[in-house]
């Protein structure tokens, strides 16, 4: 079931209204509901697959129970072990399968022998990066003496299959998001309002913004060999906004629809277009991945305290570790080293232009605004590579882009829908920049309004959805990961 | 709660209202290209206007004609009246049999007991209905029909559409509209036809190509087949020629025919009558006027020789 669909729009209302109809003294009830309601929520799109994160559950639950009886070192590794084994073996298997079949065949090819090996059909169960993810915190956090395991499945099962986060996170750290299923859920006024306020948000990124750029970027990328550099280079920085309001809408839908069921999810994207640099778009950039890995691998392999070169290092391996999250493919490995390659100038940079002092407020400001735009332009480019369906691809289009038709005038076909989405895009960005002091971009907008200019600008929103949208489905581009 | 629900609820009609506000002006004030998802354009493209004011008017005829623009630009009533068969065109540009539905139950009353012929091109098949619905929505009255054809296609474009289409016929109408019987090379013709002045095809080609049909147009496709007949209405499928390079082109047409065939009497013109693209065709999909006058003339006596024109 997609938060951008029909079926979402009447099973939302019906699990809201029962979830509160449940007394909320029997928080056991309500974790249970919750549990049911959100295997159903799964199960519109492939039921077989619940068994994996029934798995998932059983193992984690009875491996965090077991960390805390068990006091010697070398068996509570043990039992560290087993639960990556199972979660990272089964994640592994149905996403990088086939990928590291096809590389091998294809690195023995290289070499002049051939290599016959078959890979299997193997669909992705949606979700299982992020409820992997979630899951292993759980586990981790016990081993590291920082959280009490639960002995309450019911709840625990509650935690890992929660549905507004079960399929494209945020990514819950169960020091966080544990606890909330054992205290008392109260109906809170403000609490729901502001949910209901951050979906509609979300709502319109998702099927205003990235919807409507993604038509624009797909033609760019099925056609990149026949279209002009400027064209290419629209496609690209569409892309990039398309990627953002696609997934922070995801984000803003799946946060605002648990707090009408009474819970806090961690903020997942800070306004990272408006990022000053590298490092500062990786902290607002799918904020609850890159704090995972920092906490769960940079941290652990010594993160910055072993001189230059073990900082470089451990800043690739959390770079690579990350961009394969996303898929088997080689695109996404290159997307993380130039990454890297920004992260390594980024500190380089940062240390000479520390030691340089602008007294001129005007110059500070250009040299603000100008590195905003820097940052944009340089994430743009990275995102070329992790678009594109392969390294041969991602070359044209770099190749194709920087041609001499980069300078010329984009001549689209069709300006109408150019317009629009032009329109709608700054928008966006106005409202975000407006709001990027806050959680979500619409939190506090018209805050010292009278009710009735509030419900004017929501009500605004909502038609600007409604005449806007793009009128063909498309998943969430998250979904896919 | 109660207050949150409350709050709820007024707010839901408040932004109901803002919307069907908002929609007046943006349907008034902007121009098409600023608003994607509400197409009303009475008259444009097609003479569906001139075509439903004139069925209004015209109350008896034989045969009536459904379909896309192959119908209304591929059926000739003078040439049907030239052998003494009345026949009136219900073709639009895109038409599906969602909307071929929706006329048909709009008027029935003028169909019942009559003939028809259901132009079944198969590409309407595969489309969801939406451009044919806004025109449609735009250039006849809107009813209960309207809006059962917008719950078929369950598009906000065409839910758009007849919210404005619903609101503009209380507040402004459409009847004082006046249709221009030419619009660049094509004249309105009475019974429906739009004839376009003669040209022929420049060279084409396409690609090997396969159609998605999609599973509910056929769906609605048989429930006309069940409304027609309960209403003693006599059906004859017929598949309009198109060039040879597009016919060719397309790799999945077989499970088309073999479907149709079990509706009723089908002809297909592309096999029964060869025509040539560059001399019958003004395009990549329609007859040019020469193609017309042959393709009628051996439908009709195609149909005649068949028993199912002419009234027993």
């Amino acid at each position: 079931m997609f938060f951008n669909s029909l079926d979402f729009a009447i099973f939302l209302p019906i699990v809201f209204v029962l979830y509160w109809l449940i007394p909320k003294k029997k928080i056991n009830s309500q974790n249970l509901f919750i549990v049911a309601v959100s295997y159903i929520f799964y199960s519109w799109w492939n039921w077989r697959f619940l068994l994996l994160i029934l798995i998932s559950t059983i193992v984690d639950y009875i491996i965090g129970l077991a960390l805390t009886k068990q006091s010697i070192p070398g068996k509570r590794k043990t039992l560290l072990i087993t639960s990556l084994v199972v979660n990272l073996g089964l994640l592994g298997f149905f996403k990088y399968f086939n990928f590291f079949v096809d590389s091998f065949t294809s690195a023995f090819s290289f070499f002049g022998k051939e290599l016959s090996a078959n890979s299997l059909n193997i669909i992705l169960p949606v979700g299982i990066s992020f409820y992997t993810f979630q899951t292993l915190s759980y586990t981790l956090d016990i081993y590291r003496n920082k959280l009490k395991p639960t002995n309450n499945f019911i709840a625990f099962a509650a935690f890992v299959s929660f549905f507004p986060q079960l399929v494209a996170g945020p990514i819950e750290r169960a020091t966080n998001f544990l606890p909330q299923f054992f205290t008392k859920r109260t109906f809170n006024y403000v609490q729901a309002t502001n949910g209901l306020k951050q979906m509609l948000w979300g709502l319109f990124k998702k099927v205003v913004i990235a919807d409507n750029c993604a038509e624009i970027v797909d033609y760019t990328f099925y056609h990149t060999d026949n279209l002009q550099g400027s064209i290419l280079a629209v496609g690209a920085i569409l892309f990039t906004i398309q990627l953002y309001a696609d997934f922070s809408g995801y984000s803003d839908i799946a946060i605002g629809t648990a707090r009408l069921f009474g819970f806090n999810l961690k903020q997942n994207f800070a306004f990272p277009l408006f990022s000053k640099s590298i490092a500062e778009f990786w902290r607002r950039w799918h904020i609850s991945l890159s704090t995972w890995l920092r906490d769960y691998l940079y941290i652990p392999l010594g993160g910055n305290r072993g001189g230059s070169w073990q900082t470089m290092k451990n800043i690739s391996l959390v770079f690579i570790f990350g961009s394969l999250w996303h898929g088997a493919n080689w695109t996404f490995i290159v997307w993380g080293l130039i990454n890297v390659a920004y992260f390594v100038t980024n500190i380089a940079f940062k240390n000479t232009y520390n030691t340089i002092k602008i007294s001129s407020n005007l110059i500070n400001t250009l040299i603000n605004y100008g590195s905003i735009l820097l940052t944009f332009c340089l994430t743009s480019l990275a995102f070329i590579v992790f678009r594109s369906e392969n390294l041969n691809h991602a070359f044209n289009y770099f190749n194709q882009m920087f041609s001499s038709s980069l300078f010329s005038l984009p001549e689209f076909n069709q300006t109408s829908k150019i317009a629009n989405t032009t329109l709608m895009v700054l928008l966006l960005l106005c409202i975000e920049w407006n709001g990027k002091n806050n959680l979500y971009a619409i939190e506090k907008f018209g805050f010292d309004w009278n009710r009735l200019l509030r419900w004017c600008f929501y009500s605004f929103i909502i038609f600007l959805i409604g005449m806007y949208m793009q009128t063909t489905f498309s998943p969430f581009i998250y979904f896919q990961f | 709660m109660k207050y949150f629900a409350s709050i709820l609820f007024r707010f839901i009609l408040f932004a109901i209202f803002t919307y069907l506000i908002l929609l007046l002006i943006w349907g008034y004030m902007l121009p098409n290209a600023l608003k994607p998802n509400l197409n009303y354009m009475v008259g444009g493209n097609g003479f569906t206007n001139s075509r439903l004011k004139e069925l209004k008017q015209n109350p008896d005829v034989d045969v009536f004609a459904f379909g896309s623009s192959h119908t209304y630009r591929g059926f000739d009533p003078r040439i049907f009246k030239k052998h003494e068969i009345s026949l009136f065109n219900m073709g639009s540009s895109m038409q599906t049999p969602i909307q071929i539905k929706t006329l048909i139950k709009r008027y029935i009353t003028k169909i019942a007991h009559k003939k028809v012929i259901l132009e079944v091109y198969p590409y309407p098949f595969c489309l969801d209905g939406i451009e044919s619905a806004v025109d449609l929505i735009a250039n006849d009255r809107n009813d209960k029909h309207s809006l059962s054809m917008a719950l078929d296609i369950n598009n906000i474009k065409t839910y758009n559409t007849l919210i404005f289409g619903y609101l503009n016929d209380q507040f402004s109408g459409k009847s004082d509209f006046i249709e221009n019987p030419i619009f660049e090379n094509d004249t309105y013709v009475n019974g429906g036809f739009v004839e376009k002045k003669l040209s022929y095809i420049s060279c084409t080609s396409f690609n090997e190509m396969s159609w998605n049909y999609k599973e509910t147009q056929f769906e609605v496709f048989e429930e006309i087949l069940a409304l027609l007949k309960a209403q003693n209405v006599e059906i004859i499928l017929v598949y309009a020629p198109i060039p040879k390079v597009l016919y060719n082109a397309v790799n999945n047409q077989e499970i088309f025919h073999e479907r149709m065939e079990t509706y009723g009497p089908y002809y297909n013109f592309n096999e029964i009558l060869q025509l040539t693209d560059t001399l019958h065709f003004f395009d990549a999909n329609h007859l040019n006027q020469i193609g017309v006058e042959l393709f009628n003339e051996k439908l009709i006596e195609v149909l005649n020789g068949d028993g199912l024109l002419k009234n027993k």
